[in-house]
């Protein structure tokens, strides 16, 4: 082809590519926001079992028999081929990144943003019929390649069909997931748990709270303005950590660590190792200022609920403070009574979850007044019925992506791409062609 | 408390490249000459290397919770990245690229030097972590060096008006890069579940990351439908990476942001 000429089809002459694509996402846009205006925005509990189930069904079916049945009409044919790709692909990502740019959830946003429905994106109908759009072209690619299967194909189905069971199962099955709170007390046995919105639910297990342990790294040492309670300025990176004959330096003043207690209370003027409930880290530091030969001892504490913290001032402006010390781990010891087993101890912990009784059961939360001596821990126990739907398109994918890596791009001149971009077996009908008019440029 | 200083190891290992560079200017019928800008620009890498062993030890954690940490993951696999193009493809100009931009995520380490502790919050205390933020720094190294080609084809070709170079190279590292993208995606999602109870929350940083593999995921797809469209995927491309940069530091200062897991210790 010569390089002066562009072959041109007027718009909504088959075959379509990307005029049409372009004006099917702004209409979609369109449809979306006039649907969301004057309808209001989607309730996600709509689309609970089995309505989730139903649309399933439909929507694959739809795609299986239109490909079967109506595969050479104009759209069909369009939708499994790259136009229809890049078009939804364009739509979806404006609609996420107007997501990824707003404050989502967010009751003070402006009212004409709530209104069409952006500061609530994944509940709104743009966002739902463009997906819808994203996974018909999606779909349509996929079973083009899976009827009739080839060996060569392997790598493309794994990754779009992995996608979409990715997206299906995601999308389909958000509204059946159950998240709700226990909350454990020591020495109670609980079997009622609040959803988000504040009903409560007896559930099909109990736990009793037996312990919750919370484990601290060490705290460290600061220099701070008496004052304003604020980091002193170019201090910030000599902040270390405390420990038992550890020194360092913080602006002029030379630290070092006599004494540390990772729990202690205050006894007189000093503190003294206890493991009791209330007790807190506490250290007993010599400070001597640069060029100065003597020093200032005495306690410095961050507190806990039992006890106030303590600074040691070192001038008219600056003081030696100790920070809180962060969690290094969390987790509960509970008393877990199902249906199916006998009673048992098992432990929750960040990141470690307990399955039972189809509920995976999260560590969440403690009182943090009381910090490492809460007496309660808060459980969240959560069930996702569609989990093994998206987790099976999930190892899709990564099988996909690590063939995609080793298989790299196939050679465009091995494929035989049509002007219409065809990815797969080609649909339409050759002579469908000759409306195409070449024009002169 | 840092175990040691890696300030000075970074600048030691720039100096590697630069010199390396240097050295890699000399015509190769002086093979000693080369040699040592061989061993040069790999020792500004193993250098570096060892930075984040030290630090892994000393501090008895993964050196990969806070930006600066992931930058210096990254100014290692960037010129690891930009040596291995070469040697495969040949590729000069991909050593000296990637060295400017791995000096340039170094450096503003070295103007912003950073207080390496222990602490690391227990939801990080995962066997996900290490994977998910390696493969997902490594996919941003890829795909930077997939960017520096679109830089460069976009700017002969509107600087020097010359033919476009074809995009093989592109093409070869999105795909590695993508493959990456969407393992450090998914690793994220799996360790999502386990410790938040769900793989996916439109987390500004969730939603940002998937805007980065669309639009690379677009780029494919333009490159297979319109092999002959080099400006356009060179665009596309650019823009991705853009995308991607927001992803990594932007989010943190996105009103979108602010409720989200991802905003890391800056």
């Amino acid at each position: 082809m010569n390089r002066n000429h562009k072959i041109r089809t007027p718009v909504w002459v088959p075959p379509w590519g990307y005029a049409e694509g372009w004006l099917i996402s702004i209409g979609l846009l369109a449809v979306g926001l006039l649907l969301q205006v004057f309808g209001g925005g989607l309730n996600p509990n709509a689309l609970s079992w089995p309505v989730n189930m139903y649309i399933a069904l439909i929507f694959n079916g739809l795609l299986i028999s239109a490909y079967l049945c109506a595969g050479n009409t104009p759209l069909v044919s369009w939708l499994g081929r790259v136009p229809a790709a890049i078009c939804s692909i364009t739509l979806v990502t404006l609609l996420v990144l107007v997501m990824g740019l707003i404050l989502q959830d967010d009751d003070s946003a402006l009212p004409w943003i709530r209104r069409i429905g952006f500061s609530s994106m994944t509940n709104s109908w743009p966002f739902l019929l463009s997906m819808m759009y994203f996974m018909a072209a999606l779909g349509m690619a996929t079973v083009k390649r899976i009827f009739p299967y080839r060996k060569k194909n392997l790598c493309f189905i794994l990754n779009h069909l992995g996608l979409y069971i990715v997206v299906t199962g995601g999308l389909l099955g958000s509204a059946d997931i159950d998240r709700r709170l226990m909350e454990l007390r020591q020495g109670e046995i609980i079997w009622l748990a609040s959803d988000d919105d504040g009903h409560v639910h007896e559930m099909p297990l109990a736990m009793e709270l037996i312990r919750f342990e919370k484990e601290e790294y060490h705290p460290k040492a600061a220099l701070i303005e008496t004052d304003t309670h604020r980091i002193a300025a170019g201090t910030d990176l000599d902040i270390f950590e405390i420990d038992t004959a550890v020194s360092g330096n913080l602006g002029n003043w030379k630290i070092d660590v006599i004494n540390f207690h990772s729990l202690s209370i205050p006894v007189d003027d000093r503190y003294e190792p206890v493991l009791d409930i209330g007790a807190g880290p506490a250290a007993f530091v010599r400070v001597t200022r640069a060029g100065f030969d003597e020093n200032i001892t005495g306690w410095i504490t961050c507190g806990s609920f039992a006890f106030p913290h303590q600074l040691l001032e070192l001038d008219d402006n600056h003081s030696l403070a100790m920070t809180v010390p962060r969690a290094s781990a969390y987790r509960s010891q509970v008393m877990l009574y199902t249906p199916d087993d006998k009673p048992m101890i098992v432990t929750i912990e960040v990141n470690k979850p307990y399955s039972a009784s189809g509920w995976k059961l999260y560590q969440y939360s403690y009182d943090d007044r009381f910090g490492r001596w809460s007496r309660t821990s808060i459980i969240e126990a959560i069930r996702d019925p569609w989990l093994p739907v998206v987790y099976t398109g999930v190892f899709m994918m990564l099988a996909g992506a690590l063939y995609l890596m080793f298989k790299g791009k196939t050679r465009v001149n091995n494929v035989g791409y049509g002007k219409s971009g065809s990815m797969g077996p080609e649909m339409s009908n050759p002579a469908k062609l000759q409306n195409v008019k070449s024009i002169q440029e | 408390m840092p175990p040691f200083d890696p300030q000075l190891y970074t600048i030691a290992a720039i100096s590697c490249w630069m010199i390396a560079l240097v050295l890699f200017a000399v015509p190769r019928r002086y093979t000693p000459v080369h040699f040592l800008a061989h061993c040069s620009y790999i020792s500004g890498i193993l250098i570096l290397a060892a930075v984040a062993a030290i630090l892994w030890y000393g501090m008895d954690r993964a050196p990969l919770r806070t930006l600066g940490e992931t930058r210096l993951w990254y100014g290692m696999f960037l010129p690891l990245i930009g040596y291995a193009v070469y040697l495969r493809w040949d590729y000069r100009w991909m050593l000296h690229y990637a060295s400017i931009v791995s000096a340039v995520f170094l450096g503003i380490n070295l103007l912003n030097p950073e207080n390496y502790d222990r602490d690391l919050m227990p939801a990080l205390q995962s066997p996900w972590f290490v994977p998910h933020v390696i493969v997902y720094i490594f996919a941003y190294a890829v795909l930077a060096a997939s960017a520096i080609v679109a830089v460069k084809g976009l700017i002969l070709h509107y600087r020097h008006h010359e033919k476009l170079p074809e995009l093989h190279l592109a093409d070869n590292l999105v795909y590695i890069g993508f493959g990456f993208l969407t393992m450090g995606l998914l690793f994220g999602a799996l360790w999502g579940k386990e410790a938040w109870g769900h793989y996916w929350t439109w987390d500004p940083k969730e939603t940002w990351a998937f805007l980065t593999w669309i639009v690379y995921l677009a780029y494919m797809h333009h490159r297979i439908h319109r092999p002959g469209q080099v400006t356009g995927s060179l665009w596309i491309l650019s823009l991705a990476f853009i995308i991607l940069l927001i992803c990594w530091f932007g989010v943190n200062y996105l009103p979108s942001a602010a409720d989200s897991v991802h905003v890391y210790t800056r």
